[in-house]
C-alpha cells in the first residue's frame, strides 16, 4: 500500500470514481466529481493537519476533464503524489497535463471503439436469434469486463507510478490496441450489415427496393459523417408521421 | 407498470448514461429487454431496444456534446406500447424513441447548467468535504428527477398518440422493418466513417458481410 494511505482510503477512492461525472458542469467539468472522489484518500493523507487537507481540496475541486474510465488514472496518480507530499503546483501541472491526453484517448478508445463493437457484436447475435435478454446479458457482461478491468487497471497503475503514469500508459500500447480493435469491430459492422440483410424477416424480405434505400443510407452516413445522423433521423420520424396520419384519416 | 413505476424507472436507469457507474444498463439494447418485461411485451422491447441501439451507436455521451438520451427514450417508447402490438406499434416506438432522445439531449443540457449554477457559489473558498459530498450528490438525485420528468412526460404525451395511430399503420411488418433500417443504416454507414472510411477497411467489411450472410443463412 502506498504510504500515507489505508486499504480502505485507496477503496473509497477507487468506488467514488463511478459517480466522478455525478456533477458534470460547464465551469468545473468533472473537477468537482474529481475532489468528491479524492476525499477519501485526502483525509487518510492529510488527517493530522485539517487546513492542508482543505486546501487540497480546493486544488482538486478546480476545473479538470478526462473521459471518465479513464479519470481513474488521474485519480491514482494524483492521490499517489499528494501521498508523496508532492508539491501543489506540482500536483497541479500534472493534472493540467494528463487530462486532455486521457480525455482523447478515452473518447477514441471507449467512445469510438469498444462501445460501438460489442453493441454490434450484441445486436448481430441478437438478429441471429438469440432471446433479446441473452443479448443485453451478452452485452453487458462483455462491456463491464473491459470498462470495469479499464478502471481498476488505470486507477492501478496511477497509484503505483504517480506522476511517471505515462509511461505506463505508453506501456500497454492503448493507441496501438485502438486501432487494432477498430479494425476487428468493421468486420463485426459487416456482420451486423450482413445478417440485417440476410436473417429472417430482415431487409432482404422486406424487398428490394428498401435493400436499395438502405444501400443508399449507408453511402450517405460513409460519406457525410455525423452531419448527416439528425437529417436522417428527422426524414424516417416525418415519414412515419405521414404514413401514421395518412393511416388514420383514409 | 404504473406511469409512476416506468417514470422511476425512466430515472433510475437515465443515471448510469453520465452520472453513476456507466455500465452501459442505459443503452437502448438493454433498456428494451428491462422495460418491455416490465409492461408484459419482452420481444417487441427488444425489438424496438435493438433497432434504437443502430441508430445510437454513433451517439457517444462524450464530455460536452449534446446527444440524444437513449435511456429515458427507450423507456418512453417502449413504454408507450404496453398492451399494443404489431408493425404500427414498431414504427411509433422507434419514431417516438428518435423524437425523445432529442428532448432528453437538450434536458441534460439543462441539467449541466443547473449544476454550473450548483458548484459555483464557493468560489476559490475551500468547500468543507459534507457540503461538496452534499452539492455533488444533489446533482445526481437532480439528474434523477430530469430523467424520471422526461419518461413521465414522455409517457403522457406519447403514450396515447401511440394507441391512436398504431392500429391504423398502412404498412406491413416486412415494410415498417425495411423502412425503420433504412435510418439505422445511416448510423453503420457513420460508424465505418468514424473507422477509417471504405477503402482502408473493404476486405474486412466483405468478409465481415459475408459471414453475417452465412450466420442468417444457416443459424
Amino acid at each position: 500500500m502506498t504510504r500515507g494511505l489505508s486499504r480502505g482510503s485507496v477503496v473509497a477512492t477507487f468506488v467514488r470514481s463511478f459517480l466522478i461525472q455525478g456533477s458534470w458542469n460547464y465551469r468545473t467539468m468533472i473537477g468537482t466529481g474529481f475532489g468528491w472522489a479524492m476525499v477519501p484518500g485526502l483525509r487518510r493523507i492529510f488527517r493530522d493537519r485539517p487546513e492542508a487537507f482543505r486546501e487540497a481540496l480546493v486544488r482538486h475541486t478546480e476545473h479538470f476533464n478526462a473521459h471518465p474510465y479513464l479519470s481513474s488514472v488521474a485519480l491514482g496518480a494524483t492521490l499517489r503524489l499528494e501521498a508523496d507530499g508532492a508539491d501543489p503546483e506540482t500536483v497541479h501541472r500534472f493534472k493540467t497535463a494528463v487530462r486532455g491526453p486521457l480525455g482523447g484517448l478515452g473518447d477514441s478508445l471507449v467512445w469510438a471503439t469498444f462501445l460501438p463493437a460489442v453493441s454490434m457484436a450484441a445486436l448481430a447475435v441478437y438478429w441471429l436469434g438469440l432471446p433479446g435478454p441473452a443479448a443485453a446479458v451478452f452485452f453487458l457482461v462483455l462491456y463491464n469486463i473491459g470498462h470495469v478491468g479499464l478502471r481498476a487497471w488505470g486507477f492501478r497503475a496511477g497509484l503505483e507510478t504517480g506522476r511517471e503514469v505515462g509511461g505506463r500508459l505508453a506501456a500497454a500500447h492503448l493507441v496501438h490496441w485502438t486501432r487494432r480493435l477498430r479494425k476487428s469491430s468493421v468486420v463485426v459492422l459487416g456482420g451486423v450489415m450482413g445478417v440485417l440483410l440476410g436473417g429472417e424477416g430482415g431487409l432482404g424480405d422486406a424487398g428490394l427496393g428498401w435493400v436499395a434505400l438502405a444501400a443508399a443510407g449507408f453511402v450517405l452516413g460513409l460519406f457525410v459523417g455525423h452531419h448527416v445522423w439528425r437529417p436522417a433521423a428527422v426524414a424516417v420520424v416525418s415519414v412515419i408521421a405521414v404514413l401514421a396520419t395518412w393511416g388514420v384519416i383514409r | 407498470m404504473s406511469l409512476l413505476a416506468l417514470a422511476t424507472l425512466g430515472g433510475a436507469i437515465g443515471l448510469d448514461a453520465t452520472s453513476v457507474g456507466q455500465f452501459m444498463v442505459s443503452r437502448p439494447l438493454v433498456v428494451g429487454v428491462i422495460v418491455g418485461w416490465a409492461v408484459g411485451q419482452p420481444a417487441l422491447g427488444a425489438a424496438v431496444g435493438a433497432i434504437l441501439e443502430i441508430y445510437l451507436l454513433v451517439s457517444f455521451p462524450t464530455g460536452g456534446s449534446r446527444f440524444p438520451e437513449g435511456a429515458t427514450a427507450t423507456v418512453v417508447a417502449v413504454g408507450s406500447c404496453a398492451g399494443l402490438d404489431g408493425p404500427g406499434t414498431l414504427a411509433m416506438a422507434v419514431a417516438v424513441g428518435l423524437v425523445w432522445g432529442q428532448l432528453g439531449g437538450w434536458s441534460i443540457t439543462w441539467l449541466r447548467r443547473a449544476n454550473t449554477r450548483l458548484t459555483a457559489d464557493w468560489g476559490g473558498d475551500a468547500p468543507r468535504p459534507a457540503r461538496l459530498a452534499r452539492i455533488h450528490l444533489t446533482a445526481v438525485g437532480l439528474d434523477f428527477l430530469r430523467g424520471v420528468a422526461v419518461t413521465g412526460v414522455g409517457l403522457l404525451v406519447c403514450g396515447g398518440l401511440v394507441r391512436a395511430v398504431a392500429t391504423s399503420w398502412p404498412l406491413d411488418t416486412g415494410h415498417t422493418f425495411g423502412l425503420l433500417l433504412v435510418g439505422a443504416t445511416v448510423s453503420l454507414g457513420i460508424l465505418l466513417h468514424d473507422f477509417g472510411g471504405f477503402r482502408q477497411h473493404r476486405l474486412r467489411l466483405v468478409l465481415g458481410l459475408a459471414l453475417g450472410l452465412l450466420g442468417a443463412r444457416f443459424l
